[in-house]
């Protein structure tokens, strides 16, 4: 803080600490305690308006027919009959008494802190839940797999120019809007689509139901958050000086010793980045698995919270799940930079 | 360990239309020393890559002992490269550094730590295994670089310029004890420098290339006092020069005639009457008089400055618009003052013509 104000002077150096702060507040500690804070309650009705609600029904049921039974009575000059007559009328009038003492409390829903959002999430939501991190954690490592060697040509074995030509290939498809860019994959692994032509052409028996299985999610994914890993990964691998990789030669070592050995060790940072990157954009996506599956296949877990908070309108639990969501990314993220031995500051790199 | 000899026959390289290195042959003894001096882009690098394996020759053959290499990689060569910056493994602890070669060969860790502890007890640098190398100092990092390349046995080890980055006392120390180490491990060392120093001090022999040709290959005395071509008597060391012509050659030496007078010196290859010639004349032989008495031509220069070098003082004269310098030992009772004129004595045995021809039409 100190450091700010001497390189920027008192008034830019307020500004530029005031911006930070109302960045952070706004950004990012504002919303998250909005959501935690939602997620932690629910409207529930008070203990005393739920017993008064079945006594009130009780009351209407018996007060009906009490007054049946008035009505049958009327006009009776039994004085047996008179005598009921009077006590059920006695009866009724304290019924409705009591009706009218019950009606008038407060049977209002109030709101009540609790963690049951939390715990109270189904037994099929829970599946699909875990479906989802499984899912997103295949998807970051086939992105791994299919980024790497790119990475790694792009990055070392290609001249210059025709480095270049390779990243700019790749980032051309993302100048159109992600939607697009799942569509042209839907139409692609549609039933009736490129993909099935092509295969019915080479003699297929029949169609294959790439969208119906959950596959077609898969491609479109990978394909969709490729870059996120790609760059990271070429980023660390281009800082490697190539003469280490060629002392591993010199000294004798096998391609996948090089790569074990020297390469992969030295890229981890850029792993570490690129998997964190597609594993949480994998687990948050919305549209990938709404179009590639439209409903034929299993949800995502993003559509599950979308429909607490849209179909369902029930906000507290959609946050509690989207927040749950969260932790387990929180979670990855340090696991990733356990698991590769990366500080903040390599990620910063 | 033991060294191989390297023989290169008509070894070349071309990129495109660019020929790096001309058809080369040589051939290294085993167990030898060897340097290749030569200015930045003479093609020394390219030669030693294509050594190393990481270049294949666009022509000619090259053979590590008996057996013929020049189809195989660098991983499958007897050969280990020392890099310019030593590309060591900064993940990997110093002892992991050393016994990578071991470890791609599938030896036992507790074998590479033992040979990686003998390795670096070689180079002086015992107990340092469990480092990072980021941690040791520049002259240790280049020990560990050499341990590295002994690990994996080589016939021939091969150094680009390792000692570039290095201050100069360390460099001086560094000399001494690669000298030390090739001395007890046998292996034949190939050091690609442009550095004459390190050349002239460590080798057995030099070898002297410029623009893609071996001009001359000797012990380190052959190739200063007797340069083959007037490029490497530029090149290695200093050398005053005077311009002329030469008038007869007879028993060994040239009478040449310079625009100061008429100069014996010693006749360099390929001269013959009537060629042009340059007479190189090192500063350390010029002999400053007070008088123009004794053997040899003599030239009157009027002093300019002085310039202190250490144990010798490089002094500059002017000879009627030629410049000429001469060294003179730095004890203390040579005292010239700017302005006075001095004569500088070029015995015949201290000056060599050389055909005038490459040299000429560079400048």
């Amino acid at each position: 803080m100190n450091a700010v104000y001497r390189s920027y002077g008192p008034l830019l150096g307020t500004i530029i600490l005031l911006g930070v702060a109302v960045w952070t507040l706004a950004m990012i500690v504002g919303p998250q305690l909005f959501m935690i804070e939602q997620s932690l309650w629910r409207m529930e009705q008070p203990d005393s308006a739920v017993t008064a609600g079945m006594r009130i029904e009780e009351l209407n049921n018996a007060l009906s027919l009490a007054q049946y039974d008035l009505g049958a009575l009327e006009g009776t000059t039994d004085p047996d009959k008179m005598a009921e007559r009077e006590k059920l009328a006695r009866s009724v009038s304290a019924m409705e008494q009591e009706l009218t003492t019950l009606q008038g409390q407060d049977t209002a829903p109030v709101k009540v802190y609790t963690i049951s959002n939390y715990t109270e999430m189904s037994g099929y939501h829970a599946e699909i839940f875990v479906k989802t991190i499984g899912a997103s954690l295949m998807v970051t490592l086939i992105a791994f797999a299919v980024c790497y060697p790119v990475a790694y040509a792009a990055a070392k074995l290609a001249k210059p120019e025709r480095a270049a030509l390779i990243l700019l290939g790749l980032v051309i498809p993302y100048a159109i809007n992600e939607l697009l860019r799942v569509f042209a994959w839907l139409m692609i692994l549609d039933y009736q689509g490129v993909a099935n032509s092509v295969l019915l052409w080479f003699g297929l028996p029949e169609p294959v139901r790439f969208l119906d299985s959950g596959a077609g999610v898969f491609v479109a994914m990978v394909y969709a958050y490729v870059l996120f890993m790609v760059f990271p990964i070429y980023n660390t691998i281009e800082t490697l000086d190539t003469n280490q990789i060629e002392a591993a030669r010199d000294l004798g070592a096998s391609t996948w010793k090089i790569h074990s050995r020297v390469v992969l060790p030295h890229a981890k940072p850029g792993i570490a980045v690129g998997s964190i990157m597609t594993f949480m954009l994998s687990a948050g996506s919305f549209s990938v698995p709404h179009i590639m599956t439209r409903g034929t296949a299993q949800p995502w877990f993003s559509q599950l919270i979308y429909s607490k908070f849209y179909d369902s309108f029930y906000w507290n639990q959609g946050a509690a799940y989207a927040f749950t969501l969260l932790l387990v990314c929180v979670a990855f993220i340090i696991l990733m930079m356990k698991v590769f031995k990366v500080g903040i500051r390599d990620i910063a790199k | 360990m033991r060294g191989k000899s390297v023989s290169l026959d008509s070894v070349s390289m071309r990129f495109g239309d660019f020929t790096a290195v001309q058809p080369t042959t040589l051939t290294i003894q085993a167990g030898e020393f060897f340097s290749i001096l030569g200015p930045s882009g003479c093609g020394k690098t390219t030669l030693l890559r294509m050594i190393s394996g990481f270049m294949s020759p666009t022509g000619g053959t090259i053979r590590i002992g008996d057996a013929d290499v020049t189809a195989l990689g660098p991983n499958r060569r007897p050969t280990a490269l020392i890099f310019q910056n030593l590309a060591l493994f900064p993940l990997m602890p110093v002892w992991e550094n050393v016994a990578f070669g071991l470890e791609v060969r599938g030896v036992s860790r507790r074998d590479r730590r033992e040979k990686a502890e003998e390795l670096l007890a070689l180079v002086a640098l015992d107990g340092q295994g469990d480092k990072l190398p980021t941690a040791l100092s520049g002259g240790q990092r280049q020990r560990v670089a050499i341990a590295r390349a002994l690990a994996v046995e080589p016939a021939v080890l091969l150094l680009d310029e390792p000692l570039s980055a290095l201050d100069l006392k360390l460099r001086q120390h560094m000399r001494t004890e690669l000298k030390e180490i090739q001395r007890k491990t046998g292996v034949t060392f190939l050091y690609i420098t442009h550095d004459q120093g390190e050349a002239l001090t460590m080798s057995d022999r030099v070898a002297v290339m410029r623009s893609g040709v071996v001009e001359q290959v000797g012990r380190g005395d052959d190739i200063y006092d007797n340069p083959a071509t007037s490029f490497v008597a530029s090149f290695v060391g200093e050398s005053n020069r005077l311009t002329g012509t030469v008038d007869s050659i007879s028993g060994g030496f040239a009478t040449v005639s310079t625009r100061f007078g008429t100069l014996t010196a010693r006749s360099g290859p390929g001269l013959a009457a009537g060629d042009k010639t340059i007479v190189f004349i090192r500063p350390e032989r010029t002999r400053l008089q007070d008088t123009p008495d004794g053997a040899g031509l003599a030239l009157r220069g009027t002093f300019l400055r002085r310039d202190l070098e250490g144990p010798f003082i490089n002094l500059f004269f002017d000879c009627q618009g030629t410049p000429f310098s001469a060294h003179i030992t730095n004890d203390s009772r040579h005292a010239a003052e700017t302005g006075t004129d001095h004569w500088l004595r070029i015995a015949p045995e201290d000056a060599l013509a050389l055909p005038a021809g490459a040299l000429a039409r560079d400048e």
